[in-house]
């Protein structure tokens, strides 16, 4: 009875640590979650308007302009200043975007009635009146569109231009495919580096390297690298590819050479564990059935460690995918207008291309960041998709 | 000494600076099976693994003394370590079935060996080994289930069949039963007395009932060394060696 009070006390002391853990664990997984929901949030409020347009429809009579479907882009654009001024005032040509006259070109070699006959088209609204439809803009902006609210002429609709298009100077045109195709074809030349070579020096370092003061220098270093600051591969790159070996600057091959030198080390690492964690056991068995060393790794080693090296490789890319500093030291912050058609091409990459437009004094490109910045979180979710999906698959074949 | 198919003379095998085996010399007939018995540690097993060189996959072993499959010595350079493992196959302690289909377990050996030029040679290949390791009445529906899905006994005797279907000519076995049931180590044990005469087999074993029901001779090793190696019956109702007589009746070890 005596000791069994002092006992009482210490296992209510032990019990009340274990609940303050709980507590202060699930405060934290709140706290993070908080984070993430914000973040999602906000981003998706911001950023589904970059995907929406505002347009202005303009009643247009082309035959009293006397134009015709050959015409040049003065032509064009002198006809729709003509009938925005007369339809919406003396400010009206204002409320189109800058390249409305292609649009106007476009449907008239799509539909050539309209050279004939009186009718309307939908063209993008200006930047500034885009601003003001959606939230608050400028003074003049607002009473334009209150104007165009009034006439009945302004209406919304998905901005389809944006996925497709290139960037631009004006935020009503800008365009997300190239910078997208642009980290689509860096993250292919990264891939094909490496994942082969990453995933051949972790087998070498695991299966056939001796243990010794070389290998181990070699595996800090190896540690080491995972652990060097982008922006110095960046430098690497450009002095290694761009100096030396006078590749072309800008292009997905310099870029995704340079993110490839710093995915390697990630994959190593990721692949040497996985390649740890086959039971020797399955290594024993296929020796003793008189496999060579190199079809034990193949066709007993490989397949099992595969989950574990695709996993380790799909987490390497998605963070080359989201580097921006090292690319900007090989020049791939240009201002692309047209999409690269290839290895070779100036191109950019998404998130350079936020940096950039983050950086744009015009507010239409708040929208278009945020947008942009969605188009680039899908792509993340998509190769974590790809990676649990890819390790179900080769779990499912044990 | 001629109908020796496995011989070893004065052979010793150290890890690093440690003397794991020391100055073994014995013949194995082609038509025995052969138990290693011993305390923990004794080397047993280490012996086993010199008969078909798979010490070799530890860094720092080294094997002094010869060995001798069919009179030609394992360890020459113009051995090569791949035909003597299809010639002399090994089961292992833990059944380590790879993590693929039951067929593709048995198939595995003879592929890379290119023992089957049509897949109906396989097919009867893998059928053979089953049949031969007692398990293809268990698994000749399920040919395609995965070689992990069996029970322990099964995945062993899978293991067994695996070794059979290369067609080696000596089944080294380290301790196979420990990590199985009675029922499942007495199917394994009645295998063994199957296949007896078709290969040699050497089995380690810790367990003395199994060594005396399965085997024609019976080989003692204490501390690295061969203690004692006569016929069975001999080892343990009669040994010759004052220790032999400690360890079998559970004096010592």
């Amino acid at each position: 009875m005596n000791s069994a009070a002092p006992l009482a006390a210490r296992r209510r002391q032990r019990n009340a640590a274990e609940r303050r853990f709980r507590l202060a664990a699930l405060a934290a997984v709140c706290l993070s979650l908080g984070f993430v929901v914000f973040l999602l949030g906000t981003m998706a409020v911001e950023g589904a308007r970059g995907f929406v347009e505002t347009r202005v429809t303009l009643p247009i009579d082309l035959k009293a302009a006397g134009l015709t479907a050959t015409d040049g882009e003065a032509r064009f654009a002198a006809a729709i200043d003509d009938a925005a001024t007369r339809a919406f005032g003396r400010n009206g040509p204002a409320c189109l975007a800058e390249g409305s006259w292609m649009h106007l070109r476009d449907a008239v070699r799509q539909d050539p009635a309209l050279l004939v006959r009186p009718g309307s088209i939908e063209l993008p609204a200006s930047s500034p009146v885009d601003v003001a439809a959606k939230h608050d803009g400028t003074p003049a902006a607002e009473a334009a569109v209150a104007r165009l609210t009034a006439a009945g002429a302004l209406s919304r609709g998905i901005d389809w231009a944006f996925l497709t298009g290139a960037d631009a100077t004006d935020p009503v045109r800008a365009g997300i495919w190239s910078a997208l195709k642009g980290s689509l074809l860096t993250l292919t030349v990264t891939l094909l580096l490496a994942f082969p070579i990453g995933v051949l020096a972790a087998l070498y370092l695991e299966e056939y390297a001796p243990r010794n003061r070389w290998t181990d220098f070699i595996e800090v270093s190896i540690n080491n690298l995972a652990a060097v600051p982008s922006i110095i591969f960046g430098l690497l790159g450009l002095a290694v590819f761009l100096g030396t070996l006078h590749l072309p600057r800008s292009a997905p091959l310099v870029g995704g050479l340079t993110l490839a030198l710093m995915t390697m080390p990630v994959i190593v690492i990721a692949g040497r564990n996985a390649i740890r964690a086959v039971p020797p056991s399955i290594r024993d068995a296929a020796l003793a059935v008189g496999a060579t060393p190199v079809q034990v790794m193949f066709d007993h080693v490989l397949p099992l460690a595969m989950p574990g090296i695709l996993t380790g490789t799909i987490l390497g890319l998605a963070r080359a995918l989201g580097e921006t500093a090292p690319l900007l030291m090989i020049g791939m912050r240009a201002f692309i207008a047209a999409a690269p058609r290839g290895f070779t091409d100036p191109a950019t990459v998404l998130p350079v291309q936020i940096f950039l437009w983050s950086d744009q004094i015009d507010r239409g490109f708040v929208e278009k960041t945020s947008a942009a910045i969605i188009v680039l979180l899908v792509l993340l979710l998509s190769m974590s998709g790809i990676a649990i999906w890819l390790r179900q698959r080769f779990e499912a074949r044990r | 000494m001629t109908d020796a198919k496995l011989s070893a003379r004065n052979v010793s095998v150290f890890y690093g600076a440690t003397r794991a085996i020391d100055d073994v010399s014995m013949d194995i007939t082609r038509d025995e099976v052969v138990a290693f018995i011993g305390p923990s540690g004794c080397g047993k097993s280490t012996f086993l693994r010199t008969l078909n060189r798979m010490n070799d996959t530890v860094a720092n072993a080294r094997v002094e003394g010869t060995i001798l499959l069919d009179g030609e010595d394992v360890y020459a350079p113009a051995m090569d370590v791949v035909e003597l493992r299809a010639r002399v196959g090994m089961v292992f302690q833990k059944p380590n079935p790879f993590a693929k289909s039951i067929y593709a377990n048995v198939a595995y050996g003879p592929s890379i060996h290119g023992l089957a030029r049509h897949r109906d040679d396989m097919d009867r290949i893998v059928e053979d080994a089953l049949r031969r390791a007692g398990l293809w009445d268990e698994v000749k529906d399920r040919l395609d289930a995965s070689g992990t899905t069996l029970s322990g006994g099964q995945q062993q005797r899978l293991c067994i069949a695996r070794a059979i279907a290369v067609d080696p000519e000596v089944i080294l076995m380290d301790e196979p039963c420990s990590a199985l049931d009675p029922i499942a180590t007495a199917r394994i044990e009645e295998l063994i007395h199957e296949l007896r005469g078709r290969y040699a087999i050497v089995i380690v074993t810790h367990n003395m009932q199994q060594a005396a029901r399965v085997s024609q001779r019976t080989a003692f090793f204490n501390l690295g060394r061969l203690v004692e190696f006569g016929a069975t019956s001999d080892i343990f109702t009669n040994p010759v060696e004052e220790r032999t007589k400690d360890y079998i009746t559970g004096r010592y070890g």
